[in-house]
């Protein structure tokens, strides 16, 4: 493991930033201190799966991971580029404003190599399809808190299969009340209230749809 | 049905003092969104309209054929004529959206909380000096644009709903468990600070964290227990989400929550109020540490995230436990299923006494009526296995 990895797994902030600036200077290549920093962040993951880490660990980690981010990723442009696991829509469903656990698996996923495009809180299903088609993106991640969301949720499965795309796109939602129960409802592929597993079925989406 | 032996209050007494009851007690938390649903009315109207709303509660109890208790007697908010305590619920309102003042927000949809920054880093340093009361002055406009007399009437006058909500129940035979509501320092702060912005403080500046909850705890637990007396309820729901396993390592919940949590607890049964500890969240790992608070004078509530089963195995003989019928199952399950679930809770964590049927958190807005008298009549008509 690197040096920037461990710091970012031992949640030492002030580490990662030295580390990331000491790297730049010394000018390494900018994707692999991306690659440095998404391995910090998987073994993170692994620390939330063994019980380890809780989600505050996965909150602190993602910030760094965001600091660190906003420092390589101008560096990135016009260079060598992360190639993305897969596209993926992301938001809020219609009448819901919680952005908690969204955000949380939001920057999970773009630590995991993911292109993420969120589109925010209170997400009307066209809007979802109207994504994914602008994108190609194969997996939609749909969150929401209330028991009302659960209607947005089966109606945006609905808008996806009118516009002829559900045999594509790989569906998935996620929040603290869904449960196996409410996945089948809405007609989804896959349901979670644990960011880290959501993480890991949407991978296994993107080895399923490339 | 089971042939009662007791009254509602006996039922509901017996179960906190983990005394055999005659059945299991079922009290729901029940607020005004799905009972305007239900008759008729938009969440939005039932909300802005007290009278209404109050009655449309009320006419769901008398149609399902009542039940055991209001654990808060209505929607009304209790609060001490003090400046510090109409800050503190102008900052819990304005956090949330309500239906039908948002386009986000439909006129039959709950209020939902927008999580964002309401304190900042530096209002640290200004509540360790001066406390929470004295912020609260200092920093007023921040919050409300009115001045501290109308804030104070203002005060009274829920005050006065609140404990004219409970009277209504009392005069049904229907006791109300809380008569003020309370969240714990570390509750208050995530909701304020946002809970990234509150987390990283934990990273970054602990000692500091420790001392404003220092500084907020002695004010919180005062105020409440003067709110308390005021509606008349000898009750109190502290409200808990943020400092469970769910969020944070045990070690962050034995320094940042458990500490604050029983000192208000410890400080409301000595003056004879029964805590209602509102869990949202999974506190599974977090159960064992339950058992310092006073005896039998505490409610554990879950909202089905909290290993339930568990609790039972662990709280047995200790507290009341009461929960935790899942939002999802009110709102898309069947009568069936709603039956089966009661059934087994009843069967496993109301063998030998010490719990109450109830919904884990608010009965959701969208609940099927016939799944939420389903609730009711399994209550009613069904005995531990055992």
């Amino acid at each position: 493991m690197s040096e920037l990895a461990d710091a970012i797994a031992e949640l030492n902030e002030d580490e990662a930033k030295r580390l990331v600036r000491e790297k730049i200077d010394a000018g390494v290549e900018p994707l692999s201190i991306v690659d440095e920093c998404r391995e910090g962040m998987d073994i993170v993951g692994g620390r939330y799966k063994n019980k380890e880490y809780f989600l505050s660990e996965l909150i602190v980690s993602g910030e760094i991971f965001k600091e660190a981010m906003a420092v390589v990723e101008p560096l990135l442009k016009g260079g060598k580029q992360a190639e993305s696991l897969s596209k993926m829509v992301l938001g809020t469903v219609k009448g819901d404003i919680h952005n908690i656990g969204k955000d949380i698996v939001g920057t999970l996923l773009t630590a995991a190599g993911f292109e993420v495009y969120d589109l925010g809180i209170d997400i009307a299903p066209r809007i979802f399809v109207d994504k994914l088609v602008e994108t190609g993106a194969p997996i939609l991640g749909m969150s929401g808190l209330l028991t009302p969301s659960f209607e947005s949720m089966k109606e945006t499965v609905k808008a996806v299969e009118e516009a002829g795309l559900r045999d594509k796109v790989k569906i998935i939602v996620g929040g603290g009340i869904v449960t196996e129960q409410v996945g089948k409802y809405v007609g989804a592929d896959a349901f979670t209230s644990d960011g880290p597993e959501g993480v890991e079925i949407c991978k296994k989406f993107a080895r399923e749809t490339k | 049905m089971i042939k009662e032996t007791m009254t509602s209050k006996e039922r509901v007494e017996a179960a906190i003092k983990l005394e055999p009851y005659d059945r299991v007690p079922v009290a729901p938390l029940m607020d005004v969104m799905f009972p305007s649903r239900h008759k008729g009315m938009t969440v939005a109207y039932g909300i802005s309209h007290w009278k209404e709303g109050l009655q449309a509660i009320v006419d769901i109890f008398d149609e399902v054929g009542g039940w055991d208790a209001m654990i808060l007697p209505g929607y009304s908010l209790a609060l001490t004529p003090k400046v510090a305590s109409g800050v503190m619920a102008s900052m819990g309102t304005r956090g949330y959206k309500f239906p039908g003042q948002d386009a986000a927000v439909s006129e039959n949809s709950q209020p939902q909380y927008e999580e964002r920054e309401r304190l900042t880093e530096e209002d640290y340093d200004e509540i360790i000096k001066y406390g929470w009361s004295g912020f609260a002055e200092r920093n007023r406009e921040r919050y409300t644009s009115f001045p501290p007399e109308q804030i104070i009437a203002w005060a009274k006058k829920q005050t006065e709903h609140y404990a004219r909500e409970g009277e209504t129940w009392a005069q049904k035979g229907v006791p109300s468990l809380c008569g003020a509501i309370v969240e714990s320092p570390l509750m208050f702060l995530s909701t304020k600070r946002s809970l990234t912005s509150f987390t990283m403080d934990l990273h970054r500046i602990p000692d500091k964290v420790e001392a404003v909850m220092d500084a907020l705890v002695d004010d919180f637990t005062m105020d409440t227990i003067e709110a308390a007396r005021l509606t008349g309820i000898p009750g109190v729901m502290l409200v808990l989400e943020r400092g469970g396993c769910f969020y944070y390592p045990l070690k962050i919940f034995e320094r940042f929550e458990f500490p604050y949590m029983k000192k208000m607890v410890e400080a409301f049964a000595a003056e004879g109020l029964i805590t209602v500890m509102h869990f949202d969240q999974d506190w599974t790992l977090n159960l064992p540490y339950l058992k310092e608070l006073p005896e039998k004078m505490c409610i554990a509530e879950l909202d089905s995230t909290t290993d339930i089963f568990k609790a039972k195995e662990i709280l047995k003989g200790h507290m009341c436990i009461m929960g935790d019928v899942p939002a999802s199952l009110s709102a898309i399950g069947t009568p069936e299923d709603m039956e089966a679930y009661c059934k087994k809770l009843i069967d496993v964590v109301g063998d030998g006494g010490g719990f109450i049927l109830s919904s884990g958190c608010t009965i959701p807005a969208n609940a099927k009526f016939e799944n939420f008298k389903t609730m009711i009549d399994t209550a009613k008509n069904h005995l531990p296995a055992s």
